[in-house]
């Protein structure tokens, strides 16, 4: 059962990979209005935590709430459909659909067909709609696929590794955006980037070899030192 | 070498071969873009296609009716082994989709066999009207069985480029993950791809009957061929199996006219080519892992 | 001392197994045996590639096909000696797998399959039709009354044609089950399950398949020689593509990847096929409706399944414990 109105609460929660154990009693909350990073090194198990969040794996054990409903064993479409959209790390558009058909394929799941204010936090989008989303740059791809997600006003957004590979320009914008979007939209940032993280993450976890090994809030503790001691 | 008034004849037998590759390896091309699974069942609808449309012409006295009923068999075939077999095995392996595919083309070979018997049937041409082109006799039914496949080709293509779950197919066909992450009930995508797939097969089937004489073997007669045009073409491309189609079904018929038993070994021969260049094929997919 | 124990373990599974199916021809009529032991060879190179290296083939009529006409080709032709007949045929499905090996196995395993089984085709119309003037085509080669009466074990007659088909087949098994044993074994696994960690162990994938393509295909093509000598006349229905499925069949009849599975398989779809024709006379739905089952209740088939039950067995028999690390064996095809 969720505590005092937590958009996400998962506990205790173990995933493995066949017989390799990936996740070890990992347990985090992230409350409404909120943008909580995940941060550690590579093969921590961060993306592993968010794909098992919405449903591409099925923990061994523990519990995923998302106000008050759980979402342990839902496939994942029917996750999305809550509220809980996630955007992979892996930079992916449907490149032979246009932007503009990758943003009515959002709308169709969604049942979201103002696309205003995803225009308005990427503007850049209305010059591309009858590009082949194939031939976008990396950035371009990154924000598209975050319009994509945001259709629909979801409660909570995951997001992997955003500015992976990005302009600073860009990952400038990114932050703000990621401002913006809190009011309405919870968010769980898994980043690399330290500065970053600390710049516009209420709370943050770290992440070692599958557990949690600190949760960090408040100026003092959210610097880039501290989290780098965990890691 | 080749008499040239058997050329435009040639010609038009090869495209009505190609068309009927085509119509049966559709399916297939398909369910592997969408799902990654090789559904060999396909050809099993294909046959089913053939004797519908078998029994039917024989009762109704039409053979559009039986290829009606081919159609609306088929897509209710591959909706049944959708629900009940491919939907439990879509996490696994390819090769496991392949076995367990022919396992059920087998099955229904044998149930086929149960219900119409082991000796091959005719089925009649509805158009027996031959036409002259270029100074050769061409049978109008062949042309037909052409203009359909067109027909469905075009169909399909305004499917998947005008239509929202024709793009949202496209879409899978390059990540299903991402489509099931925008919120997308692609358990409901499979499902319609497969009947598609069946009934697609079952049209080729139904149009091949005239053709041919339907015996329980058919499918299995040209799996072989159905293998070599979605290798050369690539799996899950349309445009792909459409070229591919039409190709192997030119090099069978003008090959033949040069030398027969070779034609029929040819397409193997440009597969291999193929295969060295690109070992996907033409136009094939990546095998995603999931 | 222990080395005597330790060969003795080895060898016991072997000696075991074919003791029984030895003992087997007593109650069974000898075609039935003699037929079992030559599908379970032609099956254990199937099994292997499915099992071992995550490769299936839907080709196996073509390497059959191999063995059996350069037999075929000899005792029709040039000689009468069967035993050289089946080392030509063993010559012939080495030389044809090392051929075509080098460019099959870079290939995907779906299309792996899909392109044996267009192979299977082409040697079937290549038999039928097209070389047609040496085979024969459809009337086959007949050579029964050429092969001459060999010294010690005369194999034209079916008695002591089991007697050698049984040795042949303890030896296929002895090197199927060293290789299981060796290295080759473990990188054949490896390379099933993740062939970039074996490439930085310093492997050559393409190596490993290839040398299994070789010994899967070169076997098939011994028990395409013996099936020669043993009905003295071959005809291009051997690789006929219909007939394409049987050793898979037989292969997740009996258990992928398990060493005594081609065996397993073949009793069993062999009996089934003259038990159900003589009973139902719709064995294909059967045996189609049992593979889509086994396959979804967990393709580890017959003595998968046996051994599972009996391992479980023997736990509660033990008391209690840890499972143990799910060997390569337990893993997904």
């Amino acid at each position: 059962m969720s505590v005092g109105g937590d958009i996400l609460q998962v506990s205790d929660l173990n995933v493995a990979y066949g017989e390799a154990k990936v996740l070890f009693d990992v347990a985090l909350a992230v409350r409404p209005g909120e943008i909580v990073a995940c941060v550690g090194r590579n093969g921590a198990g961060k993306t592993t935590l968010l794909r098992s969040i919405v449903g591409f794996l099925k923990p061994t054990s523990g519990e995923i709430v998302c106000d008050t409903v759980s979402l342990v064993g839902r496939p994942p479409y029917a996750i999305a459909g809550m509220g809980v959209k996630y955007v992979p790390q892996d930079k992916k558009v449907f490149s032979d659909l246009t932007v503009r058909e990758n943003l009515e394929l959002g709308s169709y799941a969604s049942k979201d067909y103002d696309w205003s204010r995803v225009i308005g936090f990427f503007p850049k989008l209305a010059q591309l709609m009858d590009r082949k989303a194939g031939f976008l740059s990396g950035g371009e791809r990154q924000m598209l696929m975050i319009g994509r997600a945001i259709l629909g006003n979801p409660k909570l957004l995951l997001v992997d590794e955003p500015t992976e590979g990005l302009a600073p320009s860009i990952v400038t914008q990114l932050r703000d955006v990621f401002r913006q979007l809190s009011a309405r939209t919870a968010l769980v940032i898994v980043e690399q980037n330290l500065p970053l993280v600390c710049a516009i993450a209420d709370r943050v976890y770290a992440l070692n070899e599958g557990r949690i090994v600190a949760e960090l809030a408040g100026p003092d503790q959210i610097r880039p030192e501290v989290c780098e001691q965990y890691l | 070498m080749i008499d040239p008034h058997l050329i435009p004849s040639g010609i038009v037998f090869g495209l009505s071969l190609g068309s009927i590759f085509f119509l049966m390896t559709v399916g297939l091309s398909l369910c592997f873009g969408m799902m990654r699974v090789i559904s060999l069942d396909q050809l099993l609808y294909y046959t089913l296609g053939g004797y519908l449309a078998y029994s039917i012409s024989l009762a109704a006295g039409s053979l559009w009716v039986g290829v009606l009923g081919g159609v609306a068999v088929g897509g209710l075939a591959g909706l049944a082994v959708e629900r009940l077999i491919f939907a439990r095995i879509y996490e696994r392996q390819v090769t496991f989709s392949m076995i367990t595919s022919f396992g059920i083309l087998i099955a229904g070979v044998g149930v086929i066999k149960s219900i119409w018997g082991l000796v091959p049937r005719p089925v009649s041409v509805p158009i027996a009207a031959q036409i002259d082109i270029l100074g050769a006799d061409v049978p109008v039914y062949r042309l037909v069985v052409v203009a359909i496949a067109a027909l469905v080709y075009v169909g399909i293509w305004l499917f998947l480029h005008r239509t929202i779950i024709g793009k949202a197919i496209r879409a899978g066909i390059e990540d299903v993950e991402h489509v099931e992450g925008l919120g997308i009930n692609v358990a409901r995508l499979f499902t319609l791809t497969f009947i598609i797939a069946g009934a697609l097969s079952g049209l080729a089937g139904a149009l091949n009957a005239p053709l041919i004489m339907v015996d329980p073997q058919m499918g299995l007669d040209v799996m072989a061929f159905a293998f070599m045009v979605v290798i050369i073409g690539g799996l899950g491309s349309l445009k792909g199996t459409l070229i591919s189609s039409l190709l192997v079904g030119q090099i069978v018929s003008l090959g033949s006219l040069i030398y027969a038993p070779l034609a029929q070994m040819a397409p193997f021969a440009v597969m291999l080519l193929i295969l060295l260049v690109r070992p996907t094929g033409l136009f094939g997919s990546p095998l995603l892992k999931r | 001392m222990t080395r005597i124990i330790d060969a003795l373990t080895w060898w016991w599974g072997l000696l075991l197994v074919f003791g029984v199916l030895a003992l087997g021809c007593i109650l069974l009529p000898l075609p039935f045996v003699i037929e079992i032991v030559i599908f379970s060879i032609y099956a254990i190179g199937c099994n292997f590639l499915l099992g071992r290296v995550g490769f299936i083939s839907f080709g196996q009529p073509a390497y059959l096909a191999v063995g059996a006409y350069a037999t075929a080709f000899y005792l029709f032709y040039a000689g009468t000696n069967p035993y050289v007949g089946v080392l030509i045929g063993i010559a012939a499905g080495l030389a044809a797998s090392l051929a075509i090996g080098p460019l099959f196995v870079r290939l995907r395993s779906d299309y792996f399959a899909l392109v044996n089984l267009a192979l299977a085709v082409i040697i079937y119309y290549l038999m039928q039709k097209v070389l047609a003037g040496v085979t024969h085509g459809d009337n086959g080669l007949w050579f029964l009354t050429q092969i001459d009466s060999t010294p010690v074990l005369d194999l034209t007659r079916p008695s002591q044609f089991l007697v050698f088909a049984l040795l042949v087949a303890f030896a296929v098994w002895a090197l199927y089950k060293y290789l299981d044993d060796s290295i080759f074994g473990a990188c054949c696994l490896a390379a099933k399950v993740n062939e970039d960690k074996l490439r930085f162990l310093g492997y050559s994938n393409f190596r490993i398949r290839l040398a299994a393509f070789v010994i899967a295909n070169t076997t098939t093509a011994l028990a395409g020689a013996l099936y020669a000598v043993y009905l003295g006349f071959v005809s291009p229905e051997i690789a006929s593509p219909s007939r394409a499925a049987d050793p898979i069949v037989v292969t997740i009849l009996g258990g992928v990847g398990t060493l005594y599975g081609p065996i397993v398989g073949a009793i069993a779809y062999t009996g089934m096929k003259d038990l159900i024709s003589k009973l139902v006379g719709n064995w294909e739905l059967l045996i189609g409706a049992l593979v889509v089952f086994i396959m979804l209740a967990g393709e580890t088939g017959i003595l998968g399944t046996a051994e599972g039950l009996a391992k479980r067995a023997l736990r509660l028999v033990r008391g209690g414990g840890r499972s143990e690390i799910k060997t390569m064996r337990g893993s997904k095809v």
